[in-house]
């Protein structure tokens, strides 16, 4: 008798050890066909502009599909709009983590949304590629599944006061920004910069987000006598300082991010006055010849006619282009693990953003680059200088 | 039956044995479902979701004391909700309090500022009281966005809380909250049948009528606010740790809104009705998008929605299934889901007529 139960119980112990090592070996998100993946957007509220993010990546997922997936696998991805709202996005990243079972998360506007669900799908190691913001959140402290892609803001800037001074020979420089995060990692830069070389910001002029009128803010930049003056904000206070300058016939050198490349949509929205504006960019121009950029636009027209090819909406390729090249490297046998190793040697990787690198480097901010270009009176875009390395 | 003798009877928390028992159900109910949660992803739910429900409705309670019952408006309370959640991390962050010091703190905190914004509310009705604590509402979260003590425009990062030795996960949060939610659920019930409670309702009907029958409108109507902040307080509290970050730009105009709407579309003058609204309208926020799952019906929605409205796609339909239950709601039940719940037990007890 007591033979027996000794049996059953062995038995029981067996199947439980065959079970737990069974589902130790399967991949979340990943079958022998398909690897789920996942990302939020706000597609509705006040940020949906940046929603055709998640959208682009999505023309990318249907172009590697179409070319037949990587390894035999064919992507599915999920596409969720949080509004721009943190409670929905954590509970969107919940969704995809312990209901849908993704593979790895893929871009996802926003610090303060991505913030919510970081530390979430790090415990639960669920690979994050390409952020699509440049802050320092992404990468102190350094997270092993999180590998970041945009340009540092804060560097950006640095680089930018850099470039006006040095190659344009611009001695006096003025800052205009917005009152946030983003705007005071824009004066982070400029500052450091100047002060690296002594010379002093001839003036420094903030704005609220919510700020309609800023003619005031145009007249104390008129009357600091700025030859230069670098604006970091976002497109509406963009066009409020623009009007207010032009009005009182300010007509300085303006320079701004990336986050402001849309130039079309600039030129739109300021009615003419973005020309002439210097810009960095972290992606290939809208018009460009690049051999990528051919086909993506051939892939648009095909895949997703009724969306403006704009810089937002290629930005979800940019950023989405490192994770694939990632799977691609970490062969058939993809695990978390394999692909954290594959993008461990990742080096300089090149789509259409910046070069991509992680090997060999202590973090993993992988894109380091951006390169200048100055805005047509047509609303077109010069390009004046190559892919220039802005995070030592 | 329904006929109360004395003022005890009144006052009971279960009126009958069978109220009791629906109630001791219910409760069993909560403690198994997470259970179930994590087992059959009851209707698509996680464990985080019933968390976040759980607190919007510690809110919608609180703020309808303040609309049901006293007849005051709110348009602020995502003001009260950012300082409960602010206070409540930065005792845990910066001094080490516990939760359970730190959850009441940040209650009294936004309880003194609802005292505060009481004040005008003696003077002012209707519209213009909408406008007031609208204003509130957003001062306070432009104050959080300027100083740096509150972690500036960035926002903070809730610490990690630990219970005996092991990080607190979703699991953990839900009994935390389930109790603290059950507690105050008792705690508005109690109130509103108490005396404090009928002097709400007496100002509500009429405040020149109550002042003249004794109830001193000063006290009773910034108690209210204070009571309503409170809630809004313990509940952002909450709200930061199962966020794990928070930031203020997060807790604007829209979240205020969504809390009226809760209470109007679960019904206002009950204390069910906002729960039911905060879960419903909570819920269908989150969810609706999963409409384009649906094999056939998804994808042609999503084409529909590109096709004659924007690109977002199912977004758009969400958007539009979530208006279009609210006005329905209002529109045919003005008591809101507490309403059809009436409607339905009375149609029960009144079988076959």
């Amino acid at each position: 008798m007591m033979k027996k139960n000794l049996i059953w119980v062995g038995l029981l112990v067996f199947t439980f050890f065959i079970a737990a090592t069974a589902s130790a070996q399967a991949v979340r998100g990943v079958t022998d066909t398909e690897i789920l993946i996942g990302q939020w957007g706000p597609q509705t509220g006040p940020a949906a502009p940046w929603g055709a993010v998640a959208r682009g990546t999505d023309l990318l997922v249907k172009m590697i599909n179409d070319q037949g997936g990587i390894h035999g696998r064919k992507f599915k991805y999920f596409l969720r709009d949080d509004s721009y709202m943190p409670a929905k996005t954590k509970a969107i990243a919940k969704e995809f983590v312990e209901q849908i079972g993704v593979f790895a998360v893929v871009g996802g506007v926003g610090v303060a949304t991505g913030m919510t669900a970081r530390d979430y799908l790090m415990e639960n190691k669920v690979p994050w590629g390409g952020p699509v913001t440049g802050v320092y959140e992404w990468i102190h402290p350094i997270q092993k599944y999180l590998f970041a892609v945009y340009p540092l803001y804060d560097d950006e800037a640095f680089n930018m006061t850099g470039y006006l001074h040095e190659k344009l020979g611009f001695k006096k420089i003025a800052m205009f920004y917005q009152n946030d995060d983003y705007g005071k990692q824009g004066v982070m830069g400029v500052e450091r910069y100047l002060l690296k070389h002594k010379i002093k910001l001839v003036e420094k002029v903030s704005a609220e987000v919510t700020d309609r009128d800023l003619s005031t803010h145009a007249l104390k930049l008129k009357n600091s006598g700025a030859e230069a003056v670098i604006m970091w904000t976002n497109p509406t206070g963009a066009a409020l300082i623009l009007g207010e300058s032009a009005k009182i016939g300010f007509k300085p050198q303006w320079a701004t991010s990336s986050t402001l490349s849309d130039s079309a949509l600039m030129m739109q929205i300021t009615r003419g006055l973005w020309g002439g504006m210097i810009t960095s960019f972290f992606g290939e121009l809208p018009d460009s010849n690049h051999p990528l950029m051919v086909k993506y636009r051939e892939a648009h027209k095909k895949f997703a006619p009724q969306e403006r090819w704009g810089v937002f909406y290629y930005a979800g390729i940019i950023f989405a282009e490192p994770f694939f090249e990632g799977v691609r490297r970490a062969g058939r046998n993809l695990t978390t693990e394999s692909w954290v190793k594959a993008m461990e040697t990742i080096k300089d990787f090149q789509g259409i953003g910046p070069p991509i690198t992680y090997a060999g480097i202590k973090d993993r901010q992988g894109g380091k680059h951006v390169f200048y270009g100055k805005v047509r009176p047509d609303g077109s875009i010069e390009r004046i200088t190559d892919w220039i390395r802005i995070t030592k | 039956m329904d006929i109360k003798r004395n003022y005890y009877e009144d006052i009971e928390l279960f009126k009958s044995n069978t109220i009791l028992v629906w109630s001791i159900l219910f409760l069993i109910f909560l403690a198994i479902l997470p259970w179930f949660i994590m087992k059959y992803h009851l209707l698509g739910l996680s464990i985080y979701i019933v968390n976040l429900i759980a607190v919007h409705a510690i809110v919608a309670i609180g703020l309808n004391i303040l609309v049901g019952f006293t007849g005051q408006i709110s348009m602020g309370h995502a003001g009260f909700f950012a300082l409960g959640a602010f206070t409540a991390v930065i005792l845990v962050l910066r001094w080490s309090f516990p939760l359970w010091i730190a959850l009441p703190v940040a209650g009294f905190v936004s309880s003194a500022f609802g005292f505060i914004l009481g004040l005008p509310a003696l003077r002012l009705k209707g519209p213009y009281l909408a406008i007031a604590t609208l204003g509130f509402g957003m001062t306070i979260t432009t104050i959080i966005k300027r100083m740096e003590f509150f972690g500036g425009r960035m926002g903070l990062q809730a610490p990690k809380l630990e219970l005996f030795g092991t990080p607190m996960k979703d699991i953990h949060y839900y009994y935390v909250i389930m109790v603290i939610a059950v507690l105050m659920t008792i705690g508005a019930v109690k109130l509103i049948k108490t005396r404090v409670g009928r002097a709400f309702i007496a100002i509500r009907d009429s405040d020149i009528a109550a002042e003249a029958m004794g109830v001193n409108l000063t006290y009773y109507k910034t108690l209210a606010f204070a009571v309503s902040a409170f809630y809004a307080g313990v509940a952002g509290g909450l709200y930061a740790f199962i966020l794990g970050f928070i930031n203020p730009e997060s807790f604007h105009l829209i979240m205020s809104i969504t809390f009226l709407a809760m209470v109007v579309v679960g019904g206002l003058g009950s204390v069910m009705g906002p729960i039911c609204g905060a879960t419903l309208m909570t819920y269908l926020d989150i969810k609706l998008q999963a409409i384009q799952d649906i094999s056939l019906i998804g994808p042609a929605l999503v084409t529909l929605s590109q096709k004659y409205m924007s690109i977002a796609g199912i977004s758009n339909i969400a958007v539009i299934v979530y208006g279009l239950i609210m006005i329905l709601i209002v529109l045919f039940e003005p008591l809101g889901i507490f309403g059809f719940w009436i409607r339905t037990k009375r149609y029960w007890k009144t079988w076959p007529f």
